[in-house]
């Protein structure tokens, strides 16, 4: 551990503010799981400049990064950019976290930041959408495609959203940009510590933004509008195209009366906050907005929402445990508890997660969770075609038939 | 070396086949010395020449191997190759058996069997195994896998020209052995001698042996055989070929008064069925044709075989007839089959012809039972009564396999167990009398200390030395990161190296070794033995295999082999850095059984258990004991059932070790192997007990018909219900009685045969031709499936006047009552393609054997499985009959297929010499490489209990309320399979760390970092390579 | 092949294979093709798990990472496998990871599932041939020399 960076992440982070209210760890929801674990004690620990554990056991890795700690604390502590920079540090001495699919998709990552390979990441093109190889707009994918290959088998087809994305955008008379060789906006690596392949495919990625001469990049990924928005320029300066995530680009559709919804099937929802989207971006009220001005749909609120929303209890496919799953529980039971027909997560990621959790072996009875999860995209493009319906939702007899990916 | 009683506590198994071996195991495992007698220089016995295993396709080296290897290396058994019996001794319990041992030339303790000396011998013989389609050399190893792996010299062709001992390294060439007489005192002796192929040259109509493209089906399945001699191809002998038609001729050699083999040999129908099959798969377009009378598919999933065959692949089933002759057409070799369909003569041509060939009595079968004394049945096989299935006519000698009468792989398995059995239980009290427990010192713990690794370079003489620079790879195994010493050895597995190992890690303190020599799959135990006389856990060690998987294969280009072989090293060296200590968990074993369901297979096993000397708790559902054996009366041959019954149920409750729970059922079972605990409700009082092995024997019942009337008029009964009436009223008034088979069985909604029903309805039959030879007897059947030694009553029964009509699947007899109120049965006659009518007084339904009603339940609570048609589906079709998956469960009688009396009383002997090698231990030793959960980073999702087919992880709620996996370590196998389904990786697998097969696949391309200019420019493969 | 005619294909590329292979029948049949002297491609290098089912699908992503040109997952025929069904779930995983590696450009043709019985050492030394023929034809890892692969 070198003493000098941990010094600068401290004053970097406003560590020093720590007055030690405990504020943060009343709410951090892996402390309420397992209490071994406190936010302000790795910080604590910092401060007192202890010779801190960085190995993968540690508590570096267990924190979630959702965030609702920064968020409560009076002084504005920024905890989880403390913990990632310590993680940044772990990785230097060569310390991996254990990552949920045994890091297939961290090894994944690191592929495409270090090589050139021809992907094939825009198989899920269909006639019907009309694409454009220079524009205005930009449709950053991410890795949607992969991750469908991914979980394969769970019928998640998460590359709709993107399909949703072109449709929408067509619809307005948009062509979007999307590019073949677009890389992972390397996210899950930051948040290992792997700062050095992170910047690969940053440098990578902003280049393939400017090359096409796109003013605006729309991002369907709560994590990849983060990863720019924050991490990017943190890096390289303000950049000079905008972004904005997709359900910023559709409320200001709405509002500019471009988007047009016809009839379709009364539908009431409730949406979850993803921490990347909402505490972290805080893009509260946008995507409230679209629901909301759907005609047939009606939103009702989860008991935890905003800023104080329960995550989807893996961040970066790192430690999915028990932890996770209680929070996964709680999430579920309380979309439940709302009756609304679907829950709406503008996340992949936190749509794998929460499907997964509900597949489970769960000491939770399945009528309390069964609730089915929507793409907030998705079920946008559905309902400008009419085509609003509820899917089933997942249970764990449908673990039994689909194969559950591992 | 005997018990009080001078009893000594060591069997002899004569036989090395399969069934040889499986009593061989289960005797060892039980604390008995075992020697193994066989008249080959080796054991696998038949099975080893098989290519595949009905109905699954297993390979059937693949599930072989590991049983050769098993018997091969268990220190409680000797095995005598090439040996016969020449006298015996002595009484039951104490026997003095003199064997002749002839001498093989080549010294079992020098042979290493690495083949150099075949490689150079001038001469080529026959080589029998191959069926002569193949040479061998005068010096040789029977087949590649053979155990044990030591050649043997043949003299009568060798020329003593001397090359091979100029070859052998290891100094194993002995001209000079002479023939030996080895005395050998045993307590019991178990015959599984197995059987000769009929000699199909006798059915001169067929052309064996004259016309070139006429096989016997052993030859077909050399062919089949990836290690045969055309490599798994199927070639015309006359002219090197593919074939494009293929004709299976059936019953060669048996069901065939003329040739003296009146029986049938019960596999060979299957056996065809699966060459045809295979030799379609090896053979692009070939047809395939089967020839036969009737289709003998009485075995477990073998009826669903033979539908998919015909159905899915297209194999064409030509049916109730015998191929009357085979002539050639002399220009193209090409045969005819001469035969009659529907009473009209055919002829068709194929150019190439399968004889499936029977089962005749073991070779020089009269000489072995000369000296020991037992009795043989008209057939030249092993007499056995009805009762006694597994007893010779000598006391303290039993028999097992095909020597009792022709069976398949896991009946004669499943017999094998069973027979084992019988001769432990006669000297039970001489139990581990003869076998000796190796004493190692205490072990040293290492854990916390830096990886001291020491490698050991074999150069196995020439194997490795000649190809590979072995003490270049000794340097560079100096190099590599925590290797603190390295050497090369001439033969590493030899006593003095591994003396010398053992020395080296106590003198340099070596906490991990590396050998790279052979294979671990045969290596392994010996060099980990090494290790815990160092004091060292076994698990600190690791081989690289660079002569199986090196030098013997890239004997051409040394230099790159030898680059390999550094890689190979390199990786082992990584995985051996990352080497833990290992514990196994160890159970305390309850000395008691709990056997489920009472009829005859259970009160069998609980009988045997107690003759054993451990206590057996025998659970009934009825009120009283017998299940289904109380409605059975007579045997085949007149035998007293009943009678037996009587006996049978006194011995049961008067055995103080057994105890009898009537109106009883189980309620809940937990608990592994060793220690299951169990809830037993009896008569509504709840009785909790533990238990080291549960024996499923829940038997079956008769199915109810609702076809022809029954139950609608009284002259409509089953065949059990028949035989009560026979018995109970003496007599029979009646002119006319029609039995129609299959009712029940063979159905779309119940496809399985039910295996007795052919033979009960010919007793019954029979029964009624004694009572009165007046009375007509029609017997109405779709395939007489009377296998084995049955065939003689089915014959009995022809002779006697019973009328045999074979009807179709698609037109079934109807029955009916005329306007007299007479009973009335319509049936197509498929062979003269006529309807009968028929007036009987009685129809007689062989109604088929159903599953026991609880099976569903019991399923579910023991944790293993059912098949698709509710019987109880063991862990493996072939070889562990008797076994279910998780360990501890066995199973037997008709909870497990229906079957006949004798077979349920082997197999209800097997389960419990299956049980045996369980009670037998004090403490159970589970695995040591088994699959460990990190409750902190599970998520209790349950995917590794869906993953699992051992049922080893399960769900458990910790006290903080969160639901987490939990491996029984003595139930895991160690496969690995949960540790990759498991999403956070929570599970790790021992000995497999995810870590450990990293830090391989790294160090497989490490040297690839390193910069080109360190590289040696000169020697292409350095500079080409990875 | 033999030694003396090694330099004319000084040039030749030889690529670097990493073989899984299960205890029970794969390798197994890779030892039977030892014992019958059968020669094969000195390219490839076994691993030895004890089921194909071990075989986690990041072994073999981080294998093509460090610069595998090939890797080849052997295991028991389907129903032969020692612990019931590990290779039917290889076989599951290994698909999966198949298309993921056509999506990211390493392409699928990098590895392969063979099974092979403990019988047929002819087809595991026919299979190395054929795979270290296909491998050599498709050309090196093109992550080698990158940071991730190997040089």
């Amino acid at each position: 551990m070198d003493k000098e960076n941990v010094k600068r992440l401290i004053s970097d982070m406003g560590a020093h503010d720590c007055v030690e209210c405990g504020k943060c760890t009343t709410v951090c929801p892996v402390t309420r799981f397992n209490p071994e674990f406190a936010p302000r004690l790795v910080v604590v620990k910092a401060l007192a400049g202890e010779e801190m554990d960085l190995s993968k056991d540690s508590d570096i890795w267990i924190c979630n990064t959702c965030e609702i700690c920064n968020n409560m604390c009076p002084y504005e502590v920024d905890y989880s950019g403390f913990i990632r920079g310590m993680r940044g540090e772990a990785s230097r001495e060569g310390h991996e976290p254990d990552c949920s699919q045994g890091g297939l998709l961290h090894a994944m990552m690191r592929i495409m930041a270090n090589s050139d390979l021809p992907q094939k990441r825009l198989d899920w093109i269909t006639d019907e959408l009309k694409l454009a190889d220079k524009g205005d707009v930009f449709l950053f994918v991410g890795c949607l495609p992969q991750l469908d290959a991914i979980f394969e088998g769970r019928n998640l087809d998460l590359v709709e959203t993107a399909r949703s994305a072109v449709r929408i955008m067509n619809r307005m008379g948009i062509e979007p940009v999307v590019s073949p060789i677009e890389k992972c906006c390397g996210h899950d690596l930051n948040w290992a510590g792997d700062e050095k392949n992170f910047i690969k495919l940053m440098n990578h990625n902003v280049q393939v933004i400017k090359d096409s001469g796109a003013k605006t990049v729309v991002f369907p990924c709560p994590e990849c509008m983060r990863t720019f928005d924050l991490d990017y320029q943190d890096f390289l300066g303000d950049f000079d195209f905008e972004m904005t995530h997709i359900s910023e680009f559709l409320a200001r559709a709405i509002e500019e009366g471009k988007l047009e919804f016809p009839e379709n099937i009364s539908i009431s929802t409730t949406f979850h906050d993803s921490c990347r989207l909402g505490r972290h971006l805080g893009l509260y009220d946008e995507p409230r907005k679209v629901l909301t001005e759907i005609p047939s749909v009606e939103l009702v609120e989860l008991e935890k929402n905003r800023d104080a929303a329960t995550c989807c209890g893996v961040s970066g496919f790192m430690s999915c445990n028990s932890t996770s799953k209680v929070m996964q529980m709680e999430k579920m039971q309380d979309a439940k508890r709302t009756e609304a027909d679907v829950l709406v997560t503008p996340c992949a990621k936190c749509r794998i997660h929460l499907d997964c959790s509900t597949r489970d072996e769960t000491p939770v009875d399945n009528d309390l969770i069964n609730i089915p999860i929507m793409d907030f995209t998705v079920l946008v493009d559905m309902a400008l075609r009419g085509k609003l319906q509820i899917p089933d939702a997942q249970d764990k007899e449908a673990r039994m038939e689909d194969e559950k990916p591992e | 070396m005997s018990d009080e009683e001078g009893k000594i506590g060591a069997v002899m198994v004569v036989g090395g086949g399969i069934a040889g071996m499986q009593a061989a195991l289960d005797l060892a495992d039980s604390g008995y010395l075992v020697y193994v007698v066989d008249s080959s220089p080796s054991i696998g016995g038949a099975m080893a020449q098989l290519d595949k295993t009905f109905p699954t396709h297993d390979c059937a080296m693949c599930i072989l191997s590991p049983k050769l290897v098993a018997t091969g290396r268990h220190q409680n058994v000797k095995l005598m190759m090439a040996s016969d019996i020449h006298a015996i001794e002595g009484k039951p319990g104490n026997f003095t058996v003199f064997v002749k041992r002839k001498a093989r030339y080549v010294d079992e303790t020098k042979c290493t069997g690495c083949g150099l000396c075949t490689l150079r011998c001038p001469i080529e013989v026959r080589d029998e195994y191959n069926k002569g389609l193949k040479l061998r050399k005068a010096i040789y190893l029977k087949y590649p896998q053979a155990v044990p792996p030591v050649h043997t010299i043949d003299r009568d062709h060798c020329i003593g020209c001397g090359v091979c001992e100029t070859q052998c390294e290891a100094g194993a060439i002995d001209f000079s052995g002479e023939e030996e007489l080895v005395k050998v005192d045993v307590g019991s002796v178990i015959l599984a001698p197995g059987f000769s192929e009929f000699d199909p040259r006798l059915k001169t109509e067929y052309g064996y042996g004259v016309f070139k493209n006429v096989l016997s089906s052993v030859e077909l399945e050399r062919m089949l055989s990836a290690t045969g001699p055309y490599r798994g191809m199927v070639l015309r002998p006359s002219d090197g070929k593919r074939p494009k038609r293929m004709a299976f001729i059936q019953c060669v050699g048996s069901r065939d008064v003329q040739v003296g083999n009146p029986y049938c040999s019960s596999v060979c129908c299957m056996f065809a069925v699966k060459e045809a099959l295979i030799a379609r798969e090896h053979t692009p377009g070939l047809e395939t044709h089967i020839f036969f009378m009737d289709m003998r598919a009485f075995g477990k999933e073998f009826d669903e075989y033979y539908a998919r065959a015909e159905e899915e692949h297209g194999i064409v089933f030509t049916r109730n007839t015998r191929v009357a002759r085979v002539s050639q057409n002399p220009e193209t070799n090409n045969l005819y089959l001469w035969y009659a369909e529907h009473g009209k003569m055919k002829r068709e041509e194929f150019d190439i012809v399968v004889l499936s060939i029977g089962f005749d009595s073991p070779k020089d079968v009269e000489k072995l039972t000369e000296k020991l004394g037992i009795k043989l049945n008209k057939h030249d096989f092993c007499q056995t009564d009805m009762f006694t299935p597994l007893d010779t006519s000598e006391p303290g000698i039993y028999v097992c396999g095909a020597f009792s009468s022709p069976k398949d792989i896991p009946d004669s398995v499943a017999q094998a167990s069973g027979a084992a059995c019988r001769a432990m239980s006669e000297i039970a009290g001489a139990r581990g009398a003869m076998v000796t427990v190796k004493e190692y010192p205490p072990e040293i713990d290492v854990s916390g200390q830096e990886p001291k690794v020491g490698v050991f370079v074999c150069h196995c003489g020439i194997n490795i030395g000649g190809v590979l620079d072995v003490p270049s790879l000794a340097e560079y195994a100096k190099t590599l990161p925590n290797v603190v010493h390295a050497e090369d050895n001439l033969y590493t597995c030899s006593q003095d190296t591994q003396q010398r190992i053992s020395e080296t890690i106590m003198e340099k303190g070596l906490n991990r070794v590396v050998v790279a020599s052979c294979t671990p799959r045969t290596h392994t135990t010996i060099f980990q033995n090494t290790l815990m006389e160092a004091g060292l856990n076994p698990h600190l060690f690791e081989m690289a295999n660079i002569r199986d998987q090196c030098s013997w294969v890239h004997m051409n280009v040394p230099k790159r082999a030898t680059k390999k072989a550094r890689t190979l090293i390199r990786m082992a060296v990584a995985k051996a850095s990352l080497l833990e200590q290992l514990k196994p968990a160890e159970v305390e074993v309850v000395k008691s059984a709990l056997v489920i369901g009472g009829g005859l297979s259970g009160m069998t096993a609980a009988v045997e258990l107690a003759r054993a000397g451990f206590d057996a708790h025998l659970v009934e559902k009825d009120s009283e004991l017998g299940g289904l054996l109380r409605r059975i009366h007579f045997g085949c041959s007149g035998e007293d059932v009943q009678g037996f019954l009587e006996r049978l149920v006194k011995q049961v409750e008067d055995d103080d070790r057994i105890r009898v729970y009537t109106s009883a059922e189980l309620k809940e079972v937990s608990g592994s192997v060793g220690d299951f605990a169990a809830v037993i409700d009896s008569d509504g009082e709840e009785i909790e007990t533990h238990q080291g092995v549960i024996i499923v024997a829940t038997g079956g019942e008769e199915y109810e018909p609702t076809e022809y009337l029954y139950g609608k008029d009284p002259r409509v009964m089953t065949q059990l219900e028949f035989e009560e009436k026979l018995v109970t009223e003496g007599e029979i008034d009646a002119k006319c009685i029609v039995m129609v088979h299959c009712v029940g069985s063979r159905t779309t909604e119940r496809p399985y045969c039910s295996r007795v029903c052919c033979t009960e309805s010919v007793k019954n039959a029979l029964r009624v031709k004694e009572m009165n030879p007046g009375i007509a007897v029609y017997s109405l059947f779709r395939d007489m499936r009377t296998y084995g030694f049955r065939e003689e009553f089915y014959r009995e029964a022809a002779e006697k006047g019973v009328v045999f009509i074979r009807f179709l699947e698609e037109n079934e007899p109807v029955v009916s009552i005329d306007d007299q109120g007479k009973l009335e049965v319509r049936v197509l006659d498929d062979i003269l393609q006529e309807e009968l009518l028929i007036n009987p007084d009685y129809v007689v339904l062989a109604a088929a054997t159903l599953p026991a009603r609880g099976n569903e339940e019991l399923a579910r609570m023991l944790k293993v499985p059912l098949n698709s048609h509710g019987f109880f589906l063991e862990a493996h079709m072939k070889l562990r009959p008797v076994d279910f998956a998780t360990d501890g469960i066995f199973l037997c009688g008709l909870a497990h297929l229906p079957k006949f009396f004798e077979e349920n009383v082997s197999q209800a002997c097997g389960a419990v010499s299956r049980a045996l090698s369980i009670l037998s231990q004090d403490t159970l030793e589970g695995e040591a490489t088994i699959a460990l959960v990190d409750e902190s980073m599970c998520r209790g999702c349950g995917v590794c209990v869906d993953t699992c087919e051992f049922g080893a992880p399960s769900l458990i709620m910790l006290e903080n309320g969160r639901q987490v996996s939990h491996i029984d370590g003595a139930l895991c196998k160690g496969c690995g399979s949960c540790s990759v389904s498991c999403c956070n990786k929570a599970i790790t697998m021992l000995n497999f760390r995810t870590d450990q097969v990293l830090s391989m696949v790294e160090s497989c391309f490490s040297e690839a970092k390193t910069p080109p200019a360190k590289r040696e420019a000169t020697v292409v493969e350095e500079v080409t390579e990875t | 092949m033999t030694e003396a005619m090694a330099p004319a294909i000084e040039e030749e590329f030889q690529p670097s294979i990493l073989v899984f292979c299960c205890n029970w029948c794969s390798y197994a049949g890779a030892d039977l093709a030892g014992v019958s002297r059968l020669q094969y491609p000195v390219n490839v290098k076994v691993l030895r798990v004890m089921c194909s089912g071990r075989v986690d699908p990041y072994f073999i992503l981080r294998a093509l990472e460090l610069g595998a040109d090939g890797v080849l997952i052997t295991g028991c025929e389907i129903g032969d496998c020692h612990y019931i069904s590990g290779n039917v779930k290889a076989k599951e995983r290994i698909e999966r990871l198949s298309k993921l590696l056509d999506q990211i450009g390493i392409g699928s043709d990098r590895i392969r599932l063979e099974w092979i019985a403990a019988s047929e050492g002819t087809k595991f030394a026919q299979v190395m041939e054929e795979f270290t023929d296909h491998i050599t034809n498709l050309g090196p890892n093109p992550l080698k020399g990158s940071e991730t692969g190997g040089g």
